[in-house]
């Protein structure tokens, strides 16, 4: 199957020109842009944040209550979304002073629920969290850009390697902003994970195309046989574990999702797909333009 | 025969068998019928079951300028409420000579309200002028009882190697808006550094944080329920790990060190102040004896002293039922007896500094017994902390995690497994590729049973994380390796094989570094995740990736030299 998406790819690239090839990404890492723009102006945030970063408590137990009885049941308390995945139901609640939060400890415990799950975060402590996942995005992907810039000491073709990098950020970041998903520990980490992940198959291509002989067509195109059984590999691994994680309740109900692996799967996957399209149309049309420039003579296209 | 053989000669390949037999004695799996699959690996509370507690330490971190006149005028005034002129002051001399400020005023001045300061002596020079002279005292001290009244907390100075100037401690919390504008009502400030950075940092050294946490391990498993792990996060944080416990249970035994005192009943409701938590030398294991359970507790002198007084004054000894001794921790009830006739009867003699708190004779009197001890302790934190994450995972969700993560991670390999298949269609490259991809699982769970590493469910992301980036790797070394569909010579093999090593460490390298600040930073459950995949990815291109290399080489020239057919 890969194979067969990687000769669509390699013809699609073969006959279009590199103005051509480089419209769609720009285009969508454009609307990328404009949506975490947007998001930013209206809400202080490109991305939602989650708990982990703005304070507040959830409780994941195993109930035969309906979502609206515990909404009665737990209503002296800041409830702000109850939800319902097979057998369990997440409570997601507000910040709350030390008593309150006690208190509703001590009224959750006293139920006995099975398969209990608490996890709370104070405001202060996702405040320092906000900013320090910021410095580690920044300093994550200046070091990236870094390494590239070594491996290849020239500037466009390193320069295609971090632009298609950063595209795939930014449009796994807008894909979190439309899908609804909040900005957790957990997508963090994907999304720093992508930053390493992503470049690899670019780094495939652009050693290939400048450090080897061949003509460029066929350099490009054997890459892109390497490079797209190296994500479609990848791919499989993340889709397995998005699938088990977010669904297997439904094959087993007292089963319950691991949010933390489901959230990270979904941003790598989002972000991989994005990866192929930044890699083998962005990356390859700016670095096929650069290989056949006049100057080098057939330098890299021999 | 003689390639395989070649193939165990291989040094790269012997590494490589011993270090994968080395994880699998390290990981130690095992079964026993009953307690079902056991292993060395340590895992986490998310999928071993129990509570945790984030702790955020409050307390800054600076150095201040100050003009030794003005502070102590600063400081002065005020209390006495009039000006002062300051007469002799010596304490911006260096040596070690004896330090002293001396300073005239025209108010009525008391030794006792500058007392905190140093010693004080005051004369009466004439009808309207007053000489006070405060001696043992430096800048240093000045600025720190200052502070330490200001803000009614703890300042201590921190000995800094490698900074000049003095560092002060200050263990509450306090910004730096509030601790400017402190020290300039005494004409000072904060400290900047030559480049005009402020030497204000939020948090406490890290020798108090350290102090902190070995109260607090201390306190927690003097209980010997169970172990009960206390780790620090950078300068600021302790994580409390509460194996097997509610949430509820937990908080209140990490979160009550709190002032604990133990008062007398005297008429009615009405109770008076006997001792308070420092009087208790020691704390024993509660006990079963005499049909009860027991709290054994040692007084020190004046503490035992005082409660012989008390009971003596209250007629606690003649009357010991209508005289209760009452326990209090911040303020509220937690034990209440009346004295036994035989304390009641020694104590008309003299103290008692033995003592035991009988609490009953269920199960519940034994908690009670168990709680009672560590209150007793009452250990109090030399900073103030504050509550700001926590956490909960009963054992059931936990073990239910645990198998959930072994599923994904089979289904995983079973779908990457697939997926090389379609695209090689030869089964001599996907034995050795997933093989080479689940030895590297298995080592890194080797090395995390080495080093002790907990296992959470973010590591198990990183696992299955560099399951990922290994494959790539792999198809990276097979495709150049197989740049014509068919195997090369040695001579052009090893050069591939060096042109496959060139991008993969490439890009192991952008991986490690993205990753890398979650390492540094404190992000708790995210450095387990960034470790093992960093782990991952070193294990891999070390010392399995090479392996598949030379391993795909001798099983693809055993099956030319066979078959001498290559599907393409």
């Amino acid at each position: 199957m890969a194979t067969g998406l990687a000769e669509i790819l390699d013809s699609f690239v073969k006959s279009h020109s590199d103005r051509q090839l480089l419209a769609l990404p720009l285009a969508i890492l454009a609307v990328s842009l404009a949506i975490l723009l947007v998001s930013f102006v209206s809400s202080g945030s490109p991305v939602k944040l989650g708990m982990d970063f703005q304070g507040g408590t959830q409780i994941s137990l195993e109930t035969t209550d309906s979502p609206a009885v515990l909404e009665k049941m737990y209503s002296s308390y800041p409830l702000t979304d109850v939800r319902q995945t097979g057998s369990r139901v997440i409570m997601q609640f507000g910040i709350m002073d030390d008593e309150q939060q006690h208190q509703l400890e001590k009224d959750v415990a006293s139920h006995k629920y099975s398969n209990l799950q608490i996890q709370q975060v104070g405001p202060i402590y996702g405040k320092t969290l906000q900013l320090q996942a910021l410095q580690a995005l920044c300093i994550s992907f200046i070091g990236m850009a870094i390494v590239v810039f070594l491996l290849f000491r020239t500037f466009i073709p390193s320069f295609a390697v971090i632009l298609s990098a950063f595209s795939d950020i930014m449009i796994a970041a807008a894909f979190m902003r439309v899908a609804g998903i909040e900005l957790s520990l957990g997508t963090l980490a994907a999304l720093l994970m992508l930053i390493g992940y992503s470049v690899d198959s670019d780094i495939l291509l652009t050693n290939r195309v400048i450090k080897r002989r061949g003509t460029v067509e066929e350099k490009v195109s054997k890459a892109m046989h390497t490079g797209i059984t190296m994500t479609t590999t990848t791919l499989a691994a993340l889709v397995s574990m998005y699938v088990v994680s977010t669904f297997s309740y439904l094959v087993i109900p007292s089963f319950t999702q691991i949010t933390l692996l489901s959230q990270i799967s979904i941003v790598l996957i989002a972000g991989l797909f994005a990866d192929m399209m930044n890699t083998w149309l962005l990356n390859t049309g700016i670095l096929r333009w650069y290989a056949m420039k006049p100057e080098f003579r057939g330098r890299y296209n021999r | 025969m003689s390639d395989k053989k070649s193939l165990l000669k291989n040094p790269r390949v012997i590494i490589f068998i011993v270090l994968l037999l080395g994880s699998i004695v390290a990981i130690h799996p095992g079964y026993t019928p009953g307690n079902g699959t056991t292993s060395h690996l340590n895992f986490g509370l998310d999928l071993e079951g129990g509570s945790w507690l984030q702790i955020k330490l409050e307390g800054a971190l600076a150095q201040v300028d100050v003009d030794s006149g003005k502070l102590v005028s600063g400081i002065v005034e005020p209390i006495i409420g009039a000006p002062i002129e300051i007469t002799k002051n010596n304490l911006d001399v260096g040596g070690s000579a004896e330090k002293s400020v001396t300073f005239t005023t025209s108010a009525t001045v008391s030794a006792s309200q500058l007392e905190y300061l140093g010693t004080v002596s005051v004369d009466k020079l004439s009808g309207s002028t007053t000489q006070v002279t405060i001696s043992d005292i430096s800048k240093e001290s000045l600025v720190q009882a200052y502070l330490s009244k200001a803000l009614d907390a703890e300042v201590v100075l921190v000995p800094m190697s490698n900074q000049d100037g003095t560092v002060y401690e200050i263990r509450t919390a306090v910004t730096e808006q509030q601790l400017e504008s402190l020290l300039e009502k005494v004409g000072g400030s904060i400290h900047k550094d030559e480049d005009g950075t402020s030497t204000y940092k939020e948090g406490v050294s890290t020798d108090t944080r350290d102090l902190t946490k070995e109260i607090l391990s201390d306190k927690l498993n003097s209980l010997g329920i169970k172990d009960i792990p206390v780790r620090t996060v950078g300068d600021e944080y302790i994580l409390i790990d509460f194996a097997g416990i509610d949430l509820a249970t937990a908080k209140e035994i990490a979160e009550k060190p709190g002032k604990f005192e133990i008062r007398i009943q005297t008429t009615g409701n009405e109770t008076e102040h006997v001792l308070y938590g420092d009087s208790i030398v020691s704390v024993g294991v509660p006990s079963f004896h005499d049909e009860q359970w027991h709290t054994p507790f040692t007084l020190d002198d004046d503490g035992a002293r005082t409660l012989q007084k008390v009971a003596l004054d209250t007629g606690a000894i003649d009357n010991p039922d209508a005289h209760y001794l009452k326990m209090y921790l911040d303020g509220v009830e937690i034990y209440g007896a009346p004295l036994s006739s035989s304390a009641a009867e020694k104590l008309r003699d003299g103290p008692i500094y033995s003592w035991e708190a009988s609490t009953g004779t269920d199960e519940a009197a034994k908690t009670e017994a168990t709680a009672l001890q560590v209150h007793l302790r009452a250990g109090a934190l030399p900073v103030n902390v504050k509550l700001v994450g926590s956490g909960h995972v009963d054992a059931g969700l936990g073990s239910q995690f645990k198998t959930a993560a072994l599923i994904i991670g089979l289904i995983s390999l079973l779908g990457v497994a697939a997926v090389v298949y379609f695209n090689y269609r030869r089964p001599e490259i996907l034995i050795p590729m997933v093989g080479t991809s689940a030895s590297e699982v298995i080592m890194i769970l080797g090395v995390a049973a080495l080093i002790g590493w907990q296992l959470d469910l973010a590591s198990i992301a990183g696992v299955i994380a560099s399951i990922g980036t290994g494959i790539d790797h792999l198809v990276i070394i097979t495709d150049e390796v197989l740049a014509e569909g068919k195997l090369p010579s040695t001579r052009v093999f090893k050069s591939r094989i060096t042109k496959a090593f060139t991008i993969i460490l490439g890009a192991a390298s952008t991986n490690i570094i993205a990753l890398s600040p979650l390492v540094v930073m404190g992000f708790g459950t995210l450095k387990g995740f960034a470790i093992t995949t960093i782990i991952g990815v070193l294990i891999g291109v070390i010392i399995a990736r090479p392996v598949y290399g030379i391993v795909i080489k001798e099983l693809l020239h055993v099956d030319e030299n066979g078959t001498a057919s290559i599907t393409e």
